[in-house]
């Protein structure tokens, strides 16, 4: 009882300490040389990302020709809809360019430019749907559309005039899998998206004319950058006069189907194996990095939790409880969003990545290292301090050595935890492995065979990982003993 | 330096329960006194006090000059002048038998390794164990392990050896080659405290007896006194069951 309101009070502490620290964001009028400009993973024909990794898409190239005009740089970071939302509003980024419909709720939060695009929704079944040809044929069929999104609230109003159940997803490539796998019998979508999927040769079809419906929005945060939405509005000005934008947008709503094999299990690796090993290749990093930082933190917490002194072991101990009750993912993103939105620090994604699981493989390391010496013997203690050894000489020299050896097996069960926890980090945007194979499954919309590519990828590398560090504990248990 | 103990009015408790209820006795420079008693009478507590592994509740501990109950006394290099002895030897597992000797006297007197390793080897010939210098404690006998512990102890050139009832934790016929090396210390002068239950021992080597029990010494003297003509029906009832079995 006494610790938690310690920790409590321990937490308001900090909370003080960081609402102190926190400085009003400044509204800046002044142009500057590079704007961060937040965008959704794939939302394609607006951003998606090419066979090669490269981003294209009609926001994409509104955008390069807008800052050519302007003299200015914008760097892209695709990091998903509701991540690229959240970042501007937390002032981590300075723009969201995502196929924003505008909306007076929005409103209320973000400045808009003037309209870019006119969208609407669509309906599409599957191409071998026969009995479907108006919205009068969804009596009591199953009608599905992305959670939040304009398409949800159309099928939401009509539901009562045709009479059919609604599902609700998160993501379009789940959306569009369970279309073809026959558990929805229509999807609602914003028409270009639709178009473009069916462009795409993907097995759809349109059976009925697209619903007019908002229009998009470059969006700042409220009070932010009036002079980036005055050259958004220059420049998208510019473009209709050259008929620059119509060809912009014939291109994508006109795009020819894709040639590359990204069905079969070989053609998506073929095609994205750059993608996937780079992916992979920031996972071990995020994971080794981590894992150094969590150790050093972890020792310190450990020794203090078995330190004599009544004040270390309860500040560990709140560390810890803190740590442990907390999930990694509110975690993440409070050191994400939270923290950058009352201090005004930005954190990079890989940073904040960091940061999230060195200080929470770190709990996890001080408990293993306090079990570990919680481990040895107390005789071994009372042997060395009688022979007038200092207690850190003791420690260092006779506790911890022995100590480490009984943790061997617990540190490599952490390393492989921490490794499948940068996982997790895929939500604050990191590029790590199954970020990678998302944005690839966005496109392709083969779940099953790239969440299989990115499952056998986790699985050869933490088992190498695990089978090496046995190998080197049976090394380091034949020494002595 | 030598090797005298003061002890006055110690008092040592664990929560409620009081397990030292006031000793007081002093101990020479060289001799050998060997504590005796039911378990739980609070012996190994009193030795375990005597180089402040148990802190005390109340009372005066003199070591040589040192008080050791007061805060201000350096409590480690106090240590150094006291060898202690376990029940359950408690040698370094990870360091080699020559290691666990060299350790101390190396790291805190500053020996050099060459000298430090001259003397664990005189100190292994002494207890009969030189051909075990490079192997791990775990591969020794319980025998052999208590008196590799007692070398670690004596490198330190202590001059009070405590040993908390070294021979009890030992199969039988390993028990001679352990008191044997004891022996050998107490004619050499050294201040020996020994809390154990070898009665045929303490009666050979030791100056003094005492018998403890309920945290109290009931009755100390020399071995002829104690064991031949016990004054307390305490200490009568006790050696008659240890001694008739």
């Amino acid at each position: 009882m006494k610790k938690t309101k310690l920790s409590l009070f321990f937490i308001m502490m900090v909370s003080l300490i960081i609402s102190i620290l926190a400085t009003p964001q400044p509204v800046s009028a002044e142009k500057k040389q590079t704007y961060i400009i937040g965008t959704d993973i794939t939302f394609a024909p607006f951003e998606f990302s090419d066979s090669q990794g490269k981003y294209v898409g009609i926001d994409m190239e509104l955008l390069e020709r807008i800052s050519e005009i302007n003299h200015v740089n914008f760097e892209i970071k695709p990091v998903g809809f509701n991540a690229a939302v959240q970042a501007v509003e937390a002032g981590q980024m300075d723009a969201v360019m995502a196929g924003m419909t505008i909306t007076p709720e929005r409103e209320k939060s973000f400045d808009f430019s003037d309209p870019y695009f006119q969208s609407g929704i669509q309906m599409a079944i599957a191409k071998d749907n026969h009995t479907i040809h108006s919205y009068k044929d969804l009596k009591n069929k199953v009608v599905a559309a992305k959670t939040g999104t304009e398409s949800a609230e159309f099928i939401e109003k009509n539901k009562q005039t045709y009479g059919y159940k609604i599902k609700l997803y998160d993501t379009a490539d789940v959306m569009y899998s369970v279309l073809n796998a026959g558990n929805v019998d229509a999807i609602f979508d914003d028409y270009p998206v639709i178009g473009y999927a069916v462009k795409q040769n993907k097995p759809l079809q349109l059976v009925t004319d697209y619903e007019k419906g908002g229009s998009y929005g470059f969006g700042v945060k409220k009070g932010t950058h009036p002079e980036l939405l005055t050259m958004f509005n220059q420049g998208l000005k510019e473009l209709k006069a050259s008929g620059e934008y119509q060809e912009i947008l014939d291109k994508y709503i006109e795009a020819p189907a894709s040639t590359q094999d990204e069905q079969s299990l070989m053609g998506i690796l073929k095609n994205n194996y750059p993608a996937l090993l780079s992916g992979l290749l920031y996972t071990l990093l995020l994971t080794f990095v981590s894992i150094v930082i969590a150790f050093f933190i972890g020792v310190l917490f450990g020794l203090m939790s078995v330190s004599p002194s009544k004040l270390s072991r309860r500040i560990a101990s709140i560390y810890v409880d803190i740590i442990r009750g907390i999930p990694l993912y509110v975690f993440a993103l409070f050191i994400y969003l939270g923290i950058p939105n009352v201090t005004g620090l930005k954190l990079s994604p890989f940073v904040a990545g960091i940061i999230t699981l060195s200080l929470n493989a770190g709990a996890y390391i001080a408990e293993i290292i306090r079990g570990g010496i919680n481990a040895v013997p107390k005789g071994q203690m009372e042997a060395a301090r009688s022979l007038g050894l200092p207690y850190r000489k003791t420690m260092k020299k006779i506790i911890l050595p022995q100590a480490f050896k009984l943790m061997i097996p617990s540190f490599i069960n952490q390393f492989v935890i921490t490794l499948k926890d940068t996982s997790i980090l895929s939500a604050i945007g990191i590029l790590e492995l199954l970020r990678s194979g998302q944005i690839i499954m966005a496109r392709n919309l083969q779940t099953f065979n790239v969440l299989l590519i990115v499952s056998v990828m986790y699985l050869i590398v933490i088992t190498a990982l695990t089978k090496l560090s046995k190998k080197l504990e049976t090394k380091v248990n034949a020494n002595g003993r | 330096m030598a090797g005298k103990i003061f002890v006055k009015d110690l008092i040592k408790k664990y929560g409620d329960n009081t397990v030292l209820k006031g000793i007081s006795t002093t101990i020479k420079d060289g001799e050998v006194v060997c504590i005796i008693g039911p378990s739980g009478s609070g012996k190994s507590t009193f030795l375990r006090c005597l180089n402040q592994l148990e802190e005390v509740n109340s009372g005066t501990i003199v070591i040589d000059d040192f008080d050791i109950t007061d805060s201000q006394t350096d409590i480690n290099q106090v240590r150094e002048n006291i060898g202690m002895v376990f029940q359950h030897f408690n040698l370094f597992p990870h360091l080699t038998v020559r290691e666990n000797i060299t350790l101390a006297p190396q790291d805190l007197k500053g020996l050099t390794k060459s000298e430090a390793n001259a003397l664990a080897d005189k100190l292994l010939d002494m207890v009969g164990l030189l051909d075990k210098a490079e192997v791990y404690p775990n591969s020794l006998s319980g025998g052999q392990k208590q008196r590799v512990a007692i070398a670690r102890a004596l490198a330190m050139k202590p001059n009070i050896m405590l040993f908390d009832e070294p021979t009890s934790a030992l199969d039988p016929e390993m028990v001679g080659d352990v008191l044997n090396v004891m022996k050998k210390l107490a004619e050499n002068g050294m201040t020996m405290v020994i809390v154990t239950h070898e009665m045929g021992f303490a009666k050979e080597v030791a100056d003094r007896v005492i018998f403890t029990d309920g945290g109290e010494i009931v009755e100390e003297g020399t071995p002829e006194q104690v064991f031949n003509h016990p004054q307390h029906e305490r200490t009568r009832s006790f050696l008659n069951k240890v001694l008739s079995v």
